[in-house]
């Protein structure tokens, strides 16, 4: 399960970001580092995981998403 | 001149010849005119102002009756029969209706209103051949009131003149070369005015009409078409879809005798379009763009050997069109002004007037543009616009994309408040029948062939969707 949520979180990412290559990706790598993470992939990733994982996220814990690793325990926290 | 004129010419020229075929009854012009003048009688007869409110499925009593109130110089109002009691209530109130003639279906609906204070009456209750020399028509511009459905907003009244009637009847005829040879397949409610449209047309070059009462059922509606050899038939987009479901071949035999089938502007799916160009051997598919407010604008024929079946066709004769953007300039893209004598001069009730309609010009509330060759695209409401923050995104461009997806019957995209961007997209997504589609993947399909603000942030899964009777989702409706 564990393994199963960060495939899902990664593959989350490979697809907000179509130019992110999986030698680029690294869970803490923060948005600052990313080319394109504005607002809007903030949104879509959000949506993203909402739907993969059928769960809902407050506004603040969004806004709060950073990196990878904050997406991934955003979403362990919602399914714990 | 008016509609009446014109069947009276048809009395004159072939009082012989069928004008009307709805189920069992066939009337001649002669009988059809025999009953237009005893339901004329009646109406004379009748205490009240000048507008007679009329509401009921398609029949033959419906044609006589909506002839027999203009014949005697007053206005129709027209109510659909599945309105709700609140509209139905509020359509009496500003109509200044003084009475209602309806079939049986609806009085039983009816009465069960209370406090209704005007004289309601039944079809089957009104004595048949009243003398006619009890007519006493009054002067009267105003043929119809229809308040329309609205996709974005409470339904307006909207006030037909008989010369608008004449305007737009004209070029119908003459833009998709009716006559009174053709026979013409009516299956749309004549409380509407795309149905309506078609009734004027058929009584103005005297044509036989075959009503049906609606198109629920298509084999049926095929059936018909071949008995009789029909030249003509009138249906909406999603019904022609609905045909495709036949086999090719059979279409073909059905569809033979088909000179021309006539939809309406509800967006009418690619597939469907260039398949009836095949089904067609000896005819074409046309459309039409218009509003209740300016009835058939533009007409767009179907060519085989066309490619811009995205068009709604160019503006009827002496019917301009220009696009206005934002700033009030003439552009490209924008929304869609019409200028003519198809266009109403005010609504029923006037506080729409200083929005709307402006030196003779209507402000559609359409958003499109027309390319070098003068032909019209729509892109969709301005209304339906949503703002993402500063981004703004046309739902039919979100849905068009979504709609490609295996497993989608159907869906509507729509904006809903969020805290950051203002609006963000959510979309009611009908499935199709066993499908085991999920949220995601509408979303990694979207996220592959939309920019990123046009991703949905939302998803709902639905069992339908509120339409209007053109099959217009009332987006207004959606949160």
């Amino acid at each position: 399960m564990k393994m199963n949520i960060e495939n899902s979180i990664k593959n989350i990412f490979f697809e907000a970001f179509s130019n992110l290559s999986e030698s680029d990706f690294s869970w803490n790598k923060e948005q600052k580092d990313y080319e394109n993470w504005d607002s809007f992939a903030q949104l879509n990733l959000v949506t993203l995981a909402e739907a993969k994982f059928d769960i809902s996220f407050t506004l603040d814990e969004a806004i709060e998403i950073k990196s990878a690793n904050d997406l991934l325990e955003c979403v362990r926290s919602h399914l714990s | 001149m008016n509609i009446i004129d014109s069947i009276k010419n048809s009395v004159k020229n072939y009082p012989e010849k069928t004008a009307l075929i709805f189920g069992n009854d066939s009337l001649t012009f002669k009988d059809l005119w025999k009953s237009i003048e005893s339901s004329s009688s009646f109406i004379t007869s009748l205490n009240g102002n000048k507008i007679i409110s009329l509401m009921a499925e398609n029949s033959s009593s419906f044609v006589i009756f909506y002839l027999g109130i203009i014949n005697s110089g007053k206005t129709v109002h027209l109510i659909p029969p599945e309105i709700s009691e609140i509209n139905f209530r509020a359509q009496i109130s500003s109509s200044n209706s003084s009475s209602i003639i309806c079939s049986s279906t609806v009085f039983d609906k009816i009465s069960n209103f209370e406090s209704i204070n005007i004289p309601i009456f039944q079809f089957n209750d009104i004595p048949k051949n009243i003398d006619s020399k009890l007519i006493d028509s009054e002067v009267n511009n105003f043929a119809y009131l229809i308040y329309t459905s609205g996709t974005t907003s409470a339904p307006k009244g909207v006030a037909v003149t008989h010369s608008m009637v004449n305007f737009t009847t004209k070029n119908i005829v003459h833009i998709l070369k009716y006559t009174n040879s053709d026979i013409d397949v009516l299956p749309l409610p004549l409380y509407h005015s795309f149905g309506l449209g078609c009734l004027h047309t058929s009584l103005y070059v005297g044509s036989t009409i075959i009503l049906l009462k609606n198109t629920n059922d298509l084999q049926r509606i095929l059936n018909i078409i071949k008995k009789y050899n029909a030249t003509t038939f009138a249906a909406l987009p999603a019904t022609l879809s609905k045909f495709l479901k036949f086999n090719e071949n059979d279409l073909i035999d059905y569809f033979s005798s088909i000179r021309l089938i006539i939809t309406n502007s509800t967006k009418i799916p690619i597939a469907t379009i260039s398949n009836f160009k095949k089904i067609l051997l000896n005819g074409n598919l046309a459309t039409y763009y218009g509003l209740t407010e300016a009835s058939r604008s533009t007409f767009m024929i179907f060519d085989k050997n066309l490619t811009n079946d995205e068009s709604v066709g160019r503006p009827a004769p002496n019917v301009q069109i220009k696009i206005i953007n934002d700033s009030d300039q003439e552009s490209e893209t924008g929304e869609i002004w019409i200028k003519g004598d198809n266009v109403i001069e005010t609504y029923w009730e006037k506080i729409f007037n200083d929005k709307n309609l402006v030196d003779g010009w209507l402000r559609t509330g359409d958003l499109g543009y027309v390319d070098k060759n003068g032909y019209l695209y729509l892109l969709g409401r301005s209304d339906d616009v949503i703002n993402i923050g500063g981004e703004k995104v046309l739902p039919d461009e979100i849905e068009k994309i979504v709609k490609q997806i295996d497993g989608v019957e159907d869906v509507a995209a729509f904006g809903i408040d969020h805290e950051i961007f203002g609006k963000v997209i959510k979309l009611h997504v009908i499935k199709s029948l066993d499908s085991n589609l999920d949220k995601s993947t509408i979303l990694h399909y979207c996220i592959k062939h939309l920019e990123k603000y046009k991703i949905p942030s939302k998803i709902d899964f639905v069992k339908n969707l509120p339409q209007t009777d053109y099959g217009k989702v009332k987006r207004f409706m959606l949160k």
